[in-house]
């Protein structure tokens, strides 16, 4: 168990994750402040996004973990894909958030869960990008792979050279190639599927979806990530969510997490249902 | 079972199945959801996906009962002379080894070689309701891949599908297309842990004798066979591999299995050789619940109906 020093802390964070009642709490809160924030979180992006004069380093292996940054009170800390900076939908992805019935947010109504995650259904990009569970970086000439401990996920991001495919078939995690652009490395990815959501709130994914994700290691301990939507199918515009901030977690391993439908149903009777059962209706 | 029946002598075989289930390459490509058809890019395109198909139908596996020649199958492994890599790295593929007439590829763990149960042995792999294998009944099926479960050592290793073992610093990591598994093995010296948690894929730690490498893995839980017939693995489980790189093109893997709780003694399997596939890369593989019951609809639950222990 020492080795493991993640076990507990990523159970907590996944117990939190899909309890609607932290959520409900967030949810009311999150409106007020989605008006104070949204500009203000808007103009912040391109402040963090300053460069810095010196050169950054291209090596962003490590295990890595998101927190709270603190740029939205009370909102649960899975901004990565923010929802605030969301272009207008497009019919099609309007009728699509509308069906879906998340396990949190301000739509979440207990007993009509939808969440892919709910029948262990495997995640991908964007959304396993903003989970907050560690996730590791491990590069090998002409690859990057990419660890997540939610569901023990794990991604390849080509680095050899090679162009996204013309024609890919769609996948949960698609196909991803990156390079470099000065102190930037950029993962493209394509051939999603639209089996699983962008987010936790239920905005679409279409097969359309080119992803693109932003990657700059600001110093040793910091990774910047940026996440970068572009689904014509679901959204008007391009979706850029403001950076997010990744803290180098160097004495963490990624434990082991599976989503297992045998498991699950002791776990949605213990610890979701509960919480999800009476409490979801959103606090007025 | 095995799609990739190209060894000569099995054809008759994979035929005979192939009619149960049509033309199989674009049926198990319209059949199989979480399979997708970029398969046909990727070089590994119909035989993983056939595997994928046939290793879950009982008819293939009705031969595997066939009686093997034991003493052929153990004296077969080429002995090197020169000194083998220390790399083990690259995409492997294993596949009917011919030395083990009717039996299918996935004899890693080795049936034949079972020493006796002890008795809460037995008495779980009497209640375990294979979905291939002699025991198969069609209809009572309790696999746990049927609910989509994660498989784990050492039965992900039997499975005939592509992995990968990618080498860096302190770790070894071996993906599995099937399931799009993942484990990592700590070559950096440290111990195997007093006291693990339960877990599908154990904790494992490897090092070099030789031209040996050895895995060690320990930390499982009991909710997975060993194989796919059945054969329980428990929290007591430890388990054993020993790769070695014959040559470029070759790996060998030997997989021994200790646990005195369902075991009366270490069972030992012959080693079974792994063939380097340098065009291939892993596709993606997910087992989901949602899909899964289509692909019962179509694939397995038909080819489960016929007999599955004709001979």
């Amino acid at each position: 168990m020492q080795h493991r020093l993640t076990v507990c802390f990523g159970v907590l964070v996944a117990v939190l994750a899909f309890s609607p009642v932290g959520f409900s709490q967030s949810a009311q809160q999150s409106k007020t402040n989605r008006a104070k924030t949204n500009t203000a979180e808007t103009e912040k992006a391109p402040a963090t996004a300053t460069a810095t004069t010196e050169h950054l380093s291209r090596d962003l292996s490590g295990v890595w973990m998101q927190y709270d940054d603190g740029t939205a009170p009370g909102f649960a800390r899975m901004n990565g894909v923010d929802d605030r900076t969301r272009p207008p939908l497009t019919p099609w992805g309007q009728e699509k958030f509308d069906a879906a019935k998340p396990l949190m947010g301000p739509r979440a109504v207990g007993g009509q869960e939808d969440s892919a995650a709910l029948h262990c259904d495997p995640s991908g990009p964007p959304q396993l990008l903003i989970l907050p569970n560690p996730w590791e970086i491990v590069e090998i000439p002409g690859r990057m792979f990419m660890f997540f401990e939610e569901y023990h996920i794990w991604r390849t991001i080509w680095t050899d050279g090679r162009p996204l495919p013309k024609d890919p078939d769609p996948s949960w995690l698609g196909y991803s190639v990156g390079h470099w652009e000065g102190d930037t490395f950029v993962v493209e990815t394509v051939g999603l599927n639209d089996k699983v959501w962008a987010d936790l709130s239920g905005n679409p994914r279409s097969e359309q979806m080119h992803l693109t994700e932003r990657y700059r290691r600001l110093n040793h301990d910091t990774l910047e990530q940026q996440i970068i939507i572009d689904d014509p199918k679901s959204y008007t515009k391009v979706w850029v969510s403001p950076p997010k901030l990744h803290k180098l977690e160097p004495k963490w391993e990624i434990a082991e997490w599976f989503c297992a439908s045998s498991e699950l149903q002791t776990y949605d009777q213990d610890v979701r249902k509960p919480s999800g059962g009476e409490s979801t209706e959103p606090k007025k | 079972m095995k799609g990739v029946n190209h060894a000569k002598g099995v054809m008759d075989n994979s035929y005979r199945i192939h009619s149960q289930v049509g033309d199989p390459f674009p049926l198990s490509f319209a059949l199989l959801p979480s399979i997708p058809a970029r398969f046909r890019r990727r070089l590994v395109s119909p035989s993983a996906v056939l595997t994928g198909v046939l290793i879950f139908s009982p008819i293939g596996f009705a031969q595997t009962r066939t009686p093997p020649d034991k003493a052929s199958e153990t004296t077969k492994t080429p002995q090197p002379a020169a000194p083998l890599s220390h790399d083990l790295s690259g995409v492997w593929m294993q596949y009917r080894d011919g030395d083990v007439p009717g039996t299918p590829g996935m004899n890693g763990v080795n049936e034949h070689f079972r020493p006796p149960l002890t008795p809460w042995g037995q008495a779980k792999f009497d209640a375990a309701k294979p979905l291939s294998g002699a025991k198969a009944v069609a209809g009572q099926e309790d696999n746990s891949a049927l609910r989509c479960e994660p498989s784990g050592p050492p039965q992900v290793l039997v499975l005939p599908n592509p992995w990968e073992i990618v080498e860096i610093p302190g770790r070894v990591l071996m993906f599995f297309e099937e399931q799009h598994l993942w484990r990592e093995i700590w070559t950096d010296g440290r111990p195997l842990p007093k006291d693990p948690d339960p877990s599908w894929l154990g904790y494992s730690v490897g090092r070099w004798e030789g031209d040996t490498f050895i895995v060690e893995t320990i930390g499982f839980n009991d909710k997975e066979w060993v194989d796919l017939y059945g054969n329980p693995r428990t929290s007591t489980t430890h388990l054993t591999e020993r790769y070695r790189r014959l040559n470029h093109d070759t790996l060998e893997q030997q997989i021994i299995i200790e646990d005195p709780k369902v075991y009366t003694k270490p069972w030992i399997s012959p080693p079974k050789l792994h063939k380097r596939e340098p065009g291939w890369e892993l596709a993606e593989w997910f087992c989901v619940l949602d899909e899964n019951k289509d692909y019962d609809q179509a694939v397995r639950k038909p080819a489960g109906v016929a007999p599955a222990s004709n001979k």
